[in-house]
């Protein structure tokens, strides 16, 4: 044991912890060995004194039994939070389940309501104009294009660079 | 290091009931703190003075050394590990008291029985009226020169002279050097000797 200190020291000798060299060189180096031993036995009183004083536990068994409850009280608890943190995360799951599962349904309805919607919505004069075909050889730069106003009950078709009529729409 | 086990208990190995203990066996458990609790609960008292505060933190501490049992790889023996709990416990608590300014408590009215070794329950005959009373009042003596200690010195002094642990046990269960135990004995026992020299040299 390397022992640096005066206190280090002091405090092995007391108890009986230094031996051969170390031993000499420190009861060498005491001013008054008499004193030093007249203490070193105070020490020893002291503590002879404060093991035979030393605190019982009165009620040892009361003191197991209330451990074991207080075991088996935090046990039962440790494992209902157990159970309700994975309880609680399968009600989250189902939850996250059924909020994607209701927008991928939303989704799809829309779309479809939507692809539904929009051919009535359109406007039946300009499907038959869209649906006309305009010969390319004929006008190649042709081109159509609707503006409307549902409010005001007003289409404008705009129709750009035909070369002719077809023969079917000038009949009408 | 001295045990509560009794004859009638098989010598199990601490490591044997350690190792049952991490296995969740509760009786294990319970032959470990029957082992400890009366040393556990004296050492605690010693600290902080109070009957119930001291019942409480050895019941916190047990606590603790369940829970935590199953990370103790047994590197040192059990009672040093258990005592590290018990200090990190008692430490923090009487932190925290000072903390809150609640002062030095003594429990007078603890009635310190002696118990007979051999019976873990079982008190032996009252002591006389006058004996009680000098009995009490020199318990008095020492809770009021511990409490003048820091909760450190108190420490270190204590698994000293009333568990007569070795130093290198000390540091281990106070997490510091063993220099650090020696010095801190030295002043601890500087001290309990100015204050109690009348009381352990004429009892």
């Amino acid at each position: 044991m390397f022992m640096k200190t005066f206190e280090e020291k002091w405090t092995a000798w007391i108890d009986d912890q230094l031996s051969g060299r170390e031993l000499d060189d420190f009861l060498a180096s005491l001013p008054d060995r008499g004193t030093a031993e007249v203490e070193k036995q105070s020490v020893k009183q002291l503590g002879t004194f404060l093991r035979e004083q030393a605190v019982t536990l009165s009620n040892a068994d009361f003191f197991s039994h209330q451990l074991r409850e207080r075991l088996d009280r935090e046990e039962d608890q440790a494992e209902y939070e157990t159970e309700s943190t994975v309880s609680g995360w399968w009600t989250i799951r189902r939850l996250l389940w059924g909020a994607a599962t209701s927008f991928a349904i939303f989704i799809i309805c829309a779309v479809f309501v939507l692809r539904e919607r929009t051919p009535a919505s359109q406007s039946q004069y300009l499907s038959e104009i869209l649906s006309y075909r305009v010969d390319p050889s004929v006008s190649p730069n042709a081109s159509i294009t609707m503006f409307e106003k549902k409010d005001d009950h007003v289409t404008v078709l705009w129709v750009d660079g035909l070369q002719s009529l077809p023969p079917e729409y000038a009949a009408k | 290091m001295h045990t509560e086990a009794t004859a009638a208990q098989p010598d199990v190995s601490e490591m044997e009931l350690v190792k049952r203990c991490q296995q969740g066996d509760t009786a294990a458990f319970d032959e470990l703190v029957t082992r400890y609790r009366t040393r556990v609960f004296g050492m605690i008292y010693n600290m902080v003075h109070n009957e119930q505060d001291a019942w409480d933190l050895a019941q916190d501490s047990f606590v603790k050394a369940w829970k935590s049992l199953p990370r103790f790889r047994g590197k040192s023996s059990f009672y040093t590990w258990v005592y590290r709990i018990v200090m990190n416990v008692t430490i923090d608590w009487l932190r925290k008291k000072q903390v809150k300014g609640a002062g030095t408590e003594f429990d007078d009215a603890v009635q310190l029985r002696e118990v007979d070794p051999a019976s873990k329950t079982l008190p032996r005959a009252e002591a006389l009226p006058h004996e009680r009373m000098e009995q009490s009042e020199v318990r008095a003596r020492i809770d009021q020169a511990i409490a003048q200690l820091s909760p450190e010195h108190r420490a270190v002094i204590l698994m000293k002279e009333t568990e007569d642990m070795q130093y290198h046990e000390i540091a281990e269960s106070l997490g510091c050097s063993i220099g650090t135990v020696m010095s801190r004995l030295f002043y601890a026992r500087k001290k309990l000797q100015n204050l109690l020299r009348d009381v352990y040299e004429n009892v």
